[in-house]
């Protein structure tokens, strides 16, 4: 009987810092993975936690992780060549085939951009796979702004909006996500899709405004961050109505998502 | 066909089954209620038959002998990572609420994503005995939920004054009683039909009910103790927890403890966010899983009618009050 | 007509003298505070007959029926006789009314039979007293309350028990909810902590309140199967230096209190000044007299104490001294 609970062990490949608080871990994996899926990371005696899948290599996944407590501020002590242990990956991920040949609009916010950060790149990379590319992304300031470096490659390959709550400097457009929204245009509404990703009242009001332009409820995914204490539909942390996060999502499309309550 | 067993007879029976299982009944723990000189009924392993409590309801659920309050699921070493021994089989006697409570535990820990291999483990080897009941207790409503009557058990047993009778299904528990000195009987399985008030089960809810204001109400009058989710045979919830040796920090282990949604930090995620703060909603959240979404999802409702929670709550929330608001609610909605 | 009253035998007899002259009051002691119903309404009946209707509940518990005239006392120790039987008060002769009016009633909040915090029967625990030391002439006051919140003011008492609990801890059943340590934090004295995910009780700290008990939802914490009480001593009000008792004995069981009481009676009797108006030096005044050592030396003479027994090395007193 295999037991789902026991860890692999994966080596960081790398770390890159992206804030004080927020780096990503790029950890050796190769096997099927899907944006916004995520893995149980953990280390002993500290504990698990559940780190989406912000990039994909071909032995690799990037984990953005978010230095917040016991266990992340352990893990933040570690160096490339250590190991951490890990399961997964758990939920439904993001399918870049949903999206196929559609005018893609990706809204996210804050730690929000990492589950859809993998799409983002891997559109970025495969433009003729989509009809448009449009990334709003928000952080709450200039210090917050992760993914700087891929923020500087994406400029050149998709319109690319990124926003900032509050600055003083003139470099950065501010405003929320929502505000940029309404000018937001198709050539053609029918083949509009709309991903939105960030905490529960970013993605209530950016949804609103999609919706204001015509967007449908099947044009629009939407991905939920809950608490995952195992990713295996047991622990029922994650329950929301009838769905579990962990298995059912965290990625719906908005038809099933918006009945989902928590 | 059974047996009926007298203390001398059972007692032997018991010892015997004891060399394989870890043998589970309601029993009594004289002093250890809440309050003092109360006693708590809840499942531990009797020394004898006798032990075993018939004429009361266990104040807590045969869960805990499948899925311990504080279970270690996995052993650290500086370099290595164990897995707890195997546990021994269990006998587990319990009421047909409880047994039809152990589908749900199943449909979670077996069906709903991947098996749970520490719940498979203990689960393929334990086996039930049904125990009669001859009437209800307090709040019981096994028969509106329709979990009054139960199937998949391995022997049955019923006490009637100071008379035991036992029947085993289960080829393999038959054996224990060879050579035994029981004179056979036969009895039917006794379950409660009647004489409970009913409860009305919503079948159909209007899809906005959990807006519906009748919530707002627990807001100020629970205090998420979360003690009607322990009570409760089919609530399943866990957290996990990861813990250094407090004398040797190189070692550790990883546990899952039960969870509670009632409880503050449930729903808490990095960052300080928490999902369901009020009360009001959260006692939502569980009773619409218990007689609504986890029905949407496996077809048939959650709840099995045992009453526990609505004989535990200090705030004297009724669980039964709350299905009536809904059913109020629900109008014409309602078969 | 004439009264001829020896007013300290009439006061012995439990009866008051009035300030209304020709009338007195009966003292009607209830241990523990508990009475049937039936009581209540044979004093009812005494009140109605005898007195002038009204019934005083006094602060130790007792009934002071009021307004009887000093020539029925007999007839109104006849219609005391069933209450002081139903209430199973030691007695010298039937019919002749309480033997001795000293040592007070001794009172107790309701306990564990109504309150969730009560750690024990404390009218069951106060009729044993009751049963030890009555009747007796020394004046003594003893009060008995369930738990630490001490609703009798048992600390203004002679002595004071308080009810504790020594909390167990089954760990298996711990799933840190923080019930228990929350609630030490907010109605008690904040001797729990989380650890690793399980608590940890700062025994010094503890006062056995069992407020950890009272809320843990899964029967990790439970009540020791043995009682443990609180012994304070020498709380007083009245004129010259009121204040309130202090911890004599912690973590002691009944049988010591019950011992430790007996001895303080011999105590008083050997040291109580002769000369005392009406024989009445209240045991505390005796103990500031002739020294804590010596009276502690009388109290625990012959008493086995269990080893969790903690016995204060000194006590002093505070209060206010208008003296």
């Amino acid at each position: 009987m295999s037991n789902p609970y026991i860890p692999f062990a994966s080596e960081i490949k790398a770390i890159i810092p992206h804030t004080a608080i927020e780096y990503t871990f790029r950890m050796g994996y190769v096997g099927e993975v899907h944006p916004g899926q995520f893995f149980e990371v953990s280390i002993p005696k500290y504990g698990e936690a559940p780190i989406s899948v912000s990039g994909i290599g071909p032995d690799y996944v990037d984990l953005t992780i978010r230095r917040v407590g016991r266990v992340t501020n352990e893990i933040f002590t570690y160096q490339p060549g250590r190991t951490l242990l890990m399961r997964g990956p758990y939920g439904n991920g993001f399918r870049t085939a949903d999206y196929a040949g559609r005018e893609l609009v990706i809204v996210a916010g804050g730690t929000g951009v990492s589950p859809v950060k993998a799409v983002i790149d891997y559109f970025g990379t495969h433009p003729q796979e989509v009809a448009s590319l449009t990334v709003i992304a928000g952080f709450k300031s200039p210090a917050d702004i992760l993914f700087k470096e891929d923020i500087a490659r994406w400029e050149s390959q998709m319109n690319l909006i990124v926003t900032v709550d509050q600055s003083e400097d003139p470099a950065y457009r501010t405003g929320l996500v929502t505000k940029y929204i309404p000018d937001l245009t198709f050539s053609q509404l029918s083949k509009a899709a709309a991903i939105v990703v960030g905490p529960p009242v970013m993605m209530k009001f950016a949804v609103a405004e999609l919706k204001k332009l015509g967007i449908t409820d099947e044009q629009i995914w939407i991905s939920q961050e809950r608490k995952m204490c195992c990713g295996l539909g047991k622990c029922g942390h994650c329950r929301m109505g009838d769905a579990y996060i962990c298995l059912d999502g965290p990625v719906f499309n908005y038809t099933e998502g918006k009945k989902l309550l928590d | 066909m059974g047996n009926l067993w007298n203390t001398a007879a059972a007692a032997r029976l018991l010892a015997r089954l004891k060399e394989t299982y870890d043998v589970y009944a309601p029993i009594r723990f004289p002093g250890s209620g809440c309050y003092s000189d109360t006693d708590t009924v809840r499942y531990g392993q009797p020394d004898s038959f006798e032990e075993i409590v018939w004429d009361k309801k266990s104040d807590y659920s045969f869960k805990e002998t499948l899925l311990p309050i504080s279970d270690t699921i996995l052993y650290f070493t500086e370099s290595d990572t164990r897995l707890p021994e195997p546990k021994k089989p269990r006998l587990i006697f319990l009421r047909a609420c409880e047994l039809n409570a152990l589908k749900r535990l199943d449909e979670m820990y077996l069906h709903n994503g991947p098996a749970d291999s520490y719940y498979q483990q203990v689960r393929s080897k334990a086996k039930f005995i049904l125990m009669g009941c001859d009437r209800s207790f307090p709040s019981c409503f096994c028969v509106s939920m329709g979990t009054n009557k139960a199937q998949g058990y391995d022997g049955y047993a019923h006490l009637s004054g100071q008379e035991l009778y036992l029947e085993f299904t289960d080829a393999s528990l038959l054996s224990y009683t060879e050579g035994l000195e029981a004179p056979a009987a036969s009895q039917e399985v006794a379950y409660v039909t009647d004489g409970q008030e009913p409860v009305p089960i919503p079948e159909h809810l209007p899809e906005d009910i959990a807006l519906n204001p009748l919530w707002k109400e627990y807001s100020g009058r629970c205090i998420g103790c979360g003690r009607c989710n322990f009570v409760c045979p089919t609530c399943t919830c866990f957290t996990m927890q990861d813990i250094f040796y407090r004398d040797n920090d190189q070692a550790g282990e990883r546990r899952r403890v039960w969870a509670s949604c009632q409880v503050d930090g449930y729903s808490d995620i990095a960052g300080g966010i928490s999902f369901r703060k009020d009360q009001g909603e959260r006692m939502r959240f569980k009773v619409l899983h218990k007689v609504y979404h986890y029905k949407n999802r496996f077809g048939y409702h959650m709840c099995v009618g045992c009453g526990r929670c609505e004989e535990v709550c200090p705030e004297y929330i009724s669980y039964i009050g709350c299905l009536h608001k809904l059913a109020e609610t629900g109008g014409e909605a309602y078969e | 007509m004439y009264l001829d009253i020896n007013t300290k035998k009439l006061k012995k007899n439990a009866f008051r003298v009035s300030k209304n002259r020709g009338e007195t009051a009966s003292r009607v002691r209830v241990p523990g505070g508990k009475c049937s119903a039936q009581v209540l309404q044979q004093v009812a009946d005494i009140a109605q007959e005898y007195g002038n209707g009204s019934v005083h509940l006094t602060t130790r518990q007792g009934f002071e029926i009021e307004g009887i005239s000093l020539a029925d006392v007999d007839k109104v120790n006849e219609r005391l006789q069933p209450i002081i039987e139903a209430m199973e008060i030691n007695q010298e002769t039937p019919g002749k009314g309480y033997p001795a009016s000293g040592t007070r009633n001794v009172s107790a909040c309701i306990g564990n039979r109504v309150c969730p915090f009560g750690n024990y029967n404390t009218a069951a625990f106060a009729k044993r007293i009751e049963d030890a030391i009555f009747p007796n002439d020394l004046h003594f006051k003893i009060a008995l309350t369930g738990c630490a919140n001490d609703c009798i003011k048992a600390r203004m008492h002679d002595f004071g028990i308080i009810g504790m609990t020594l909390p167990q801890y089954d760990p298996s059943r711990c799933v840190a909810c923080n019930a228990c340590v929350k609630g030490c934090d907010q109605l008690s004295v904040d001797a729990l902590r989380m650890e690793n995910y399980k608590i940890v009780r700062n025994e010094e700290k503890c006062v056995g309140c069992g407020v950890c008990v009272t809320k843990c939802p899964t029967r990790a914490w439970t009540r020791s199967q043995k009682k443990y009480y609180r012994l304070t001593i020498m709380g007083r009000t009245g004129k010259r230096n009121p204040r309130l008792g202090e911890d004599f004995l912690v973590w002691a069981d009944e049988d010591t209190i019950i011992k430790v009481i007996l001895n303080t009676y011999r105590f008083v009797k050997e040291y109580i000044d002769p000369k005392a108006p009406g024989g009445k030096e209240h045991v505390g005044y005796i103990i500031d007299r002739v020294g804590f050592t010596e009276f502690k030396k009388w109290a625990l003479e012959g008493v086995e104490l269990p080893p969790e027994t903690i016995v204060k090395d000194c006590v002093y007193w505070s209060g206010i001294h208008y003296r």
